[in-house]
């Protein structure tokens, strides 16, 4: 039995360079961290020749004239690892995902197929170089044997069985990957190479390193003996489509839809999962300007060429049509502004919804319809502005925030289990015993003061004169933000002059009346006054 | 007039964004009269305060916020010395009983110490706001009739404050009410908490801080608006219109506040007399006494001094002081704590006399005004030094046994915002992640100099943040804006105060952190300023590391040594001094005093006097360094300022070094009075001083012109006084340096291996790291022998050679070893020896692995196998397994595993490299070959030179040398240069590099253990050094030598 392992050196860089291959020209250095400040976690060789090195900062990185500073992309390591998962199956139906960087395969029976050993290593080379990495292969009679050789030997190597310790002892004992503990012990001990460690008299050893000293002698002598973990399927299901012809209208491209989740609907449902979301992702025709298309300039994710959506399900679902009603309602909303050439689909896999729930719960409205119907009303209203409002902890006149509507069990979940919706917490100043009735967005108002204090209004084609002030009351905050605010707010009783016609909006509930206490407000940031609401 | 009675200062510790002096001076810019100062629980702010206010000639009212135990503050202010008094019990007892930082009032307290006190309803904190919330208008005037019980009706004002709030409004109008319905006076206040609008900024982040969040987390504990500012008369009276009598209160209510910190009410305790005699009689009897002892009985001129200065101190009655110091000074002597007098108490013959201090002013001829004057008016000041650590916490409980708990306390210490702390907690406030924090709190004030460009904005750039980001720009302005405002309060040093009677009646007391002490909560400063004696009980490292080396020579010679009777003018000692072989030696040993020994040739007593005073900021910012060595080496005459002043800079040949020479100056050159020459002294040592030091010069300058004095002789005196604002040392107080400098100098040419281990034995002390003073003791000649297990104590000791005596050194220095682990191999060795590792584990069952595995890598297990050859790989092979327990069914097979442990290990032995490596990994230092040894030959091809060798060469010879950098400075006086010291195996070779090589190579240069310099000697009067060229980071071992930097 004989196993080969694949794997790719500075794989975060390989990532990168995959997806550019015009980088791999230039001295190139990957950078992670919070910006502004980051540090170099990858460099190249012509980086590294330059002089820059690893956990330099960005700031310092930048100073070597010429070298290109890259953020390191998890989505592009994501995609490089689907491709090293490929190319694995490509030869082989047995693999374990060992890591990100490195994958195992089961070469049994193989040679038939591909020729030698080293062949079907050269065969695998071949593979990555076409998907863009550049890797090391080791093929052994043993799982950790090939890992360890494919980390340490650059090329194919061919470990033939028996002989496995030999060329691992040239190898850095860390090559094992021993624990930060023994890594210590082993430095302090002075053992340098794996040859070093396979000579310890193996009894002493394990009485001080234990279990996992012997597993590492193991390893070191090329005698591990472990079985292959056969890799599961992802359970990120994709489908993509790219159109000869670009799609502009919403019924063609529904039938499109319709076929694409079809398809994803029965992978599903082979796999006996649903989809807890469906992301759609429309690459759109290209936008020239001069000439350039103009998407170049901008990183993947935020290409005005592409169109993505993303739609969260309540519970996971594998029904078609459903889906894509949402799909049509959250087009319809917003919809992609150009032609569309390309349709990515994927969802993302969860278990279905069992259909029988507790005995004694409540029926709640089917979450699925209760799904469509907020997407409805979204269509409506706008995305940002359904779910149910909450006030936030400020002083900031008027601020709230939309909270996405909970299900009944996220929102049991969200109370601890205790199937209690959460109270918001009341806020300091709601004592006021009259309601109030906020205009959004504010009005603006014209003010006449004298001595600080309002005398005559007028906003909206209304004008009065004000018979009682009160104010003004002062707030001011978020000095820290880039939209700091500071108002001077009035409560002001109102005597209207005419046009009732306008007051039915912006009167009082007493609309017969013609007073009303309103609130008005200074907003000294953008100098002008505004009406905020009016007491009912 | 509008008075604000209701204002917190930043001393109200988190809740308040400006310093009291800040407050007070508005206060003054606006020509308002008076101001409370009401800070959270304490009066920390009111020294301060009501000195500012004092030379503004603006009352200074006295009060404080109390915690109620329901959670709402009293608000307090001071009517009468009786009422202060009540309100620091009251503090006190309230704090005494909580832990540090906490504490509530009690409401029976509070009716027991009311008298002599107002209280105010309160703002938002205070009782009637948190009635009116949980009780409404009913519960708010039951409260206030229960305050009016408590204070009395007449002391009792409800308070109304107007920050544009709806609530606080209907809070002022259901005030309104009780106040009609009881018919009590109404009071406008602002509820001041920060100076100027814009500090609002600070106060946010000062919340988020107390309440462990974000700014953008906090929510509603943020401030409304920015309306708690100190606002004028006319803003408060525009506020108020509608009410104007509670604006008129403000000033009838002043006036009704009559106490001020100027009647304080402290005295000094009385010293007990035995026999009934007088205290002065008491002090005379004993000084008397002394004076035989020390000068001898026909010592005529001390005579005529002890008597003179006896007059006075029962002029001024300070017997009493005196005697307490000579009480504590005895009690050291009693239990052999080595104890010295230092600062001006060296001026006095008494001091000297009564053995407080050791410096004989009379022989020196030292100013005795400087210590204690008739027109100062207030108490002298003694400092006494002690070894630090247990024997000074000795001295210590000492005093507060004699006089009492409530008698003595420690003065605090007001920790500051200073830039790395402040940097920190202002980026957590503003959610900078922890990263960017770590790095922008590391650049914050490495290095003593700082470049003109060396900016905040500068490092915040350097440390990549975006200056355009509001965040960034908001955090740059806090830190600016936090720089100096109080933190929290911690504890002085060494500063004692003590009271005749109950000093919480005169300052409020805290429990303190460290258990047993209590602290006052004024700081030292502040205690001086409000005319409190204080006297210093301050930790010397090396008065410990004499006291040490005393206790070793006692033990190893046999030989009993008295510091007080040192050979005077040893040559040994001269010689060392002159060769700048000062290594370890007290105040002589840093680089710039190196630098300077060669060319100052010190030849007795009174150079090492000069030597300790001249390095100093003072003497070198005031160029006053090499005119001073130029004319001692004859190379210039010695020249005035003025003829006049001749008298006074005789013995400095002209230059100026000591701050009474300064003192003197302004008497003689600006016809200074005494006091004003004191006021001058006091702005010199004064932190917060630089405006008061601007008047004084204009004040100097007048008098100068007025004697004729002016142009660029005037200038020249001027430079000299202002430039002893950074620091300078009075003559006497250099005088008790020299004394320890000569001690310690002495200590080590003639008992090398004692000193150095004592030395050792209190690190981290001095200028240099353990490193270094073991491989300077070995260039003496010193053997040092390894740590072993099996010999070596917790501290280094001395073992009997062939030579003389070597050091062995001590398991303190095994890194990540426990004392009381070291303390129980000891002891179980001591029962019987350890046969193996194993055997060691068995009988010190605490002994952690990592603790066996630091030892047996160090090499300390070597000797425990009793096998010639067991090396360092050896022991830590079986350390691994003795480490390891065995299970249950392996536990009996003690004897076979013993006897496995003879067997050899399969373990290579160290090699040199990894021996130098563990040895500094392990310990720090190495007692083995020095690093650069190993790599001689290759450096001498390279022609890279021996640090002994450059002694040898020309001045001005193209020079390369190399060694392991023990210590990179770059000090303020310097301009930007950087000096480095390098050291190899024959000694330390010193390097200079300008601020424009450091500019281009400073990665090398900070970052690089060892390197290589090439550039110019410079050999000047014996000081030798190279002036940097090039610097090259060299790879001479991997073992991670310390370095002593950014001093």
């Amino acid at each position: 039995m004989a196993f080969a392992s694949i794997f790719v050196p500075n794989f975060s860089l390989q990532a990168v360079v995959r997806a550019e291959s015009a980088l791999c020209e230039r001295a190139l250095a990957l950078i992670e961290g919070n910006p502004p400040l980051c540090s170099v976690i990858a460099i190249n060789e012509k980086a590294a020749q330059m002089g820059i090195g690893i956990a330099m900062t960005k700031t310092d990185a930048e100073q070597f004239a010429g070298a290109e500073i890259r953020p390191r992309s998890l989505a592009q390591e994501k995609t490089a690892h689907a491709a090293l998962l490929d190319i694995g199956w490509s030869v082989s139906p047995r693999i374990e995902d060992t890591a990100q960087d490195a994958i195992v395969l089961d070469l049994s029976g193989l040679t038939s197929l591909f020729g030698a050993e080293k062949e079907i290593g050269a065969h695998l080379i071949e593979r990555s170089a076409a998907c863009g990495l550049r890797v090391n292969v080791a093929i052994a009679s043993n799982i950790d044997t090939a890992l360890i050789a494919a980390r340490g030997f650059v090329g194919i190597t061919v470990i033939p069985p028996g002989e496995e310790a030999q060329p691992l002892s040239r190898l850095p004992v860390g090559a094992l990957s021993p624990s930060i503990e023994t890594a210590e012990t082993l430095s302090r001990w002075g053992v340098v190479t794996c040859g070093d460690f396979a000579k310890l008299p193996i009894l002493e050893l394990s009485e001080r390193l234990g279990q996992e000293g012997v597993r590492l002698h193991a390893l070191a002598r090329g005698a591990s003996a472990r079985s292959i973990a056969i890799a599961e399927p992802a359970h990120f299901f994709e489908e993509e489509m790219e159109l000869d012809d670009a799609v502009e209208e919403l019924d063609p491209l529904s039938f499109l839809l319709g076929r694409l989740l079809d398809q994803l609907c029965a992978r599903l449902a082979a796999r006996s999962l649903g989809a807890a979301a469906i992301r759609v992702r429309f690459e759109l025709e290209p936008s020239f300007e001069n000439g350039v298309d103009i998407r170049e300039a901008f990183p993947a994710e935020k290409r005005p060429g592409v169109y993505a959506k993303e739609i969260q399900l309540p519970v996971s679902a594998r029904d078609s049509k459903m889906l894509l009603k949402l799909l049509r309602l959250r087009l319809q909303l917003n919809p992609p502004g150009a032609p569309i050439q390309k349709i990515m689909l994927a969802a993302e896999a969860a278990r279905p919804r069992a259909t029988q729930g507790g005995l004694f719960l409540p029926s709640f409205p089917d979450p699925e319809k209760l799904e469509l119907t907020i997407a409805r009303i979204a269509q409506v209203v706008g995305e940002e502005n359904i779910g149910s409002p909450s006030l936030t902890d400020t002083y900031r006149p008027g601020d709230f925030q939309m909270r996405r509507f909970l299900t009944p069990r996220e929102a049991a979940k969200a109370d601890g289990g205790s199937g209690v919706c959460q109270k918001t917490t009341k806020h300091a100043d709601a004592q006021a015993m009259t309601s109030f009735r906020v205009f959004r967005p504010a009005v603006p108002a014209k003010l006449d003061l004298h001595a600080g204090c309002p005398t005559r209004v007028a906003f909206q084609g209304l004008r009065g004169e004000v018979i009682a002030a009160s104010g003004p009351w002062r707030t001011s905050g978020d000095w820290w933000r880039e939209d700091p605010w500071q108002q001077d707010e009035w409560d002001l009783e109102i005597h209207f002059q005419a046009a009732p016609e306008q007051r039915d909006r912006f009167s009082s509930a007493d609309l017969r009346s013609n007073s009303g206490i309103y609130r008005f407000y200074y907003d000294s940031l953008r100098r002008g006054w505004f009406v905020r609401g009016v007491y009912d | 007039m509008y008075v604000e009675l209701h204002a917190r200062s930043a001393f109200s510790f988190l809740e308040g964004a400006s310093a009291p002096e800040e407050l007070v001076g508005l206060c003054a810019e606006r020509g308002m009269p008076a101001m409370a100062l009401l800070d959270r629980d304490g009066v920390y702010g009111s020294p301060r305060f009501h000195l500012t206010a004092k030379k503004h000639s603006i009352r200074a009212h006295v009060g404080a916020e109390i915690t109620s135990t329901e959670g709402w503050r009293y608000v307090l202010l001071v009517q009468s010395r009786e009422g202060y008094q009540n309100l620091c019990r009251l503090i006190t007892r309230m704090k005494l009983r909580a832990k540090k930082g906490e504490g509530r009032a009690q409401a029976e307290e509070v009716a027991e110490m009311s008298s002599g006190l107002i209280c105010l309803t309160g703002g938002d904190e205070g009782p009637l706001a948190h009635a009116l919330a949980k009780g409404g208008i009913e519960r708010g005037m039951k409260y206030v009739q229960e305050l009016c019980r408590t204070f009395g009706r007449e002391n009792v004002y409800v308070e109304l404050q107007r920050h544009f709030s709806r609530n606080e409004e209907a809070r002022n109008q259901a005030a309104i009410e009780i106040a009609r319905k009881l018919s009590l006076p109404l009071l406008a206040t602002n509820g001041v908490s920060f100076a100027l609008p814009q500090q609002r900024e600070l106060l946010d982040v000062f919340t988020c801080i107390r309440n462990h969040r974000t700014l953008a987390t906090a929510g509603r504990l943020l401030s409304r608006n920015s309306e708690r500012y100190f606002k004028t008369h006319e803003e408060m009276s525009q506020l108020f219109a509608d009410l104007p009598e509670a604006i008129a209160n403000t000033e009838i209510l002043s006036s009704r506040l009559q106490f001020t910190l100027s009647d304080l009410g402290y005295q000094f305790p009385i010293y007990p007399v035995p026999d009934g005699g007088s205290e002065m009689e008491f002090l005379r009897a004993r000084t008397l006494e002394g004076m035989i002892g020390r000068y001898g009985p026909d010592n005529e001129r001390a005579q005529r001094q002890i008597d003179r200065e006896l007059a006075l101190i029962e002029k001024l009655n300070l017997a009493g002081y005196f005697l307490i110091v000579w009480d504590i000074v005895r009690f050291c002597r009693e239990k052999n704590i080595l104890v010295q007098g230092r600062g001006s108490a060296a001026n006095s013959a008494v001091c000297y006399s009564l053995g407080i201090t050791a410096v004989d002013p009379v022989g020196m001829d030292l100013l005795f005004e400087r210590f204690l004057s008739e027109e100062r008016g207030e108490w002298p000041d003694i400092d006494l030094d002690l070894p630090s650590g247990d024997q000074r916490e000795r001295a210590i409980q000492y005093v507060y046994e004699r006089y009492g708990k409530l008698g003595a306390a420690m003065t605090a210490n007001v920790i500051t915002y200073r830039g790395r702390s402040a940097a920190r907690e202002i980026g957590k406030a503003l959610s900078l992640d922890p990263e960017t924090l770590d790095r922008l709190s590391a650049l914050v004030g490495s290095w003593e100099y700082r470049d003109p460009s060396d900016t905040l904005e500068r490092q915040s750039r350097d440390a990549g943040l975006d200056l355009q980001h509001r965040r960034i720009r908001k955090f740059l302005e806090l830190c600016r804006a936090v720089q100096d405002l109080p933190r929290h309060l911690g504890q002085h040093s060494g500063g004692m105060v003590v009271c005749q009677g109950q000093l919480d009646s005169i300052v409020p007391l805290e429990p303190a952190t460290m258990p047993g002490r209590v602290v006052v909560q004024w700081d030292k400063e502040d205690c001086a300023d409000m005319g409190i004696v204080k006297v210093d009980l301050l930790g010397l490292g090396m008065m410990a590391v004499l006291e040490e080396s005393l206790q070793i020579i006692r033990a190893h010679h046999g030989e009993e040594i008295d510091l007080g009777h040192l050979p005077q003018d040893d040559p040994a000692v001269y010689s060392a001094l002159q060769k700048a072989d000062t290594v370890g030696m007290f105040q002589v040993e840093s680089r710039a005093q190196m630098s300077c020994l060669p060319r100052l040739q010190p030849k007795c007593f009174y150079d090492i006097v000069v030597q300790v005073a001249i390095i100093r900021p003072g003497p070198i910012v005031g160029k006053m360094v090499h005119p001073y060595l130029k004319r001692r080496q004859g190379l210039e005459q010695p020249e005035y300022f003025h003829p006049s002043l001749e008298p006074v800079l005789a013995r400095t040949l002209g230059v100026p070094l000591f701050q009474e020479q300064l003192l003197r100056l302004a008497m003689i050159a600006a016809g200074f009075t005494g006091g004003e020459a004191e006021e001058l002294r006091r702005a010199m040592g004064f932190k917060r001083s630089e405006a008061r030091m601007k008047e004084i010069e204009v004040k100097l300058r007048r008098g100068m012109t007025a004697k004729g004095i002016i142009g660029e002789t005037q200038d020249k005196i001027v430079q000299s006084i202002t430039s002893f604002a950074l620091y300078g040392f009075p003559e006497s107080h250099a005088a008790s340096f020299a004394l320890i400098a000569y001690a310690s100098a002495w200590l080590k040419c003639h008992y090398l291996a004692a000193f150095t281990a004592a030395m050792l034995n209190n690190q981290p002390m001095g200028f240099y790291r353990p490193a270094t003073l073991v491989k300077d003791a070995q260039r003496h000649g010193l053997k040092f022998k390894p740590i072993d297990a099996t010999r070596s104590d917790w501290n280094c000791t001395l073992e009997k050679i062939a030579e003389g005596f070597a050091v062995r050194l001590g398991m303190r220095y095994v890194k990540g070893l426990r004392e009381e682990i070291a303390l129980e191999i000891v002891r179980q060795r001591g029962i019987r020896k350890f046969s193996s590792i194993e055997d060691l584990k068995q009988r010190v069952p605490e002994i952690q692995k990592s603790e066996l595995a630091a030892l047996a890598e160090v090499g300390a297990l070597n000797f425990l196998s009793g096998r010639k050859g067991f090396h360092r790989r050896d022991a830590l092979w079986q350390v691994e397994r003795a480490a390891r327990r065995p299970g249950p069914l392996l536990e009996t097979q003690e004897d076979s595993q013993s006897a496995c442990e003879i067997q050899e290990s399969p373990l290579q032995q160290m090699t040199d490299e990894e021996r130098l490596v563990a040895d500094f990994r392990g310990t720090g230092l190495t007692a083995g070959t020095h690093p650069m040894a190993y790599r001689r030959a290759d450096l001498k091809k390279r022609g890279i030179r021996a640090a002994i060798e450059l002694a040898k060469l020309p001045d001005g010879a193209p020079v390369r040398v190399a060694g392991a950098v023990i210590a990179r400075q770059r000090p303020g006086t310097a301009k930007g240069f950087v000096f480095l010291s390098l050291e190899d195996e024959t000694g330390i070779a010193n390097a200079i590099i300008t601020p424009q090589l450091f500019e281009q190579d400073h990665t090398v240069v900070v970052h690089n253990p060892f390197l290589l310099i090439e550039g110019t000697l410079q050999n000047q009067d014996n000081v030798i050094s190279v002036k940097a060229r090039r610097v090259e980071a060299l790879t001479i071992s991997r073992a991670e030598t310390p370095s002593h930097d950014f001093h």
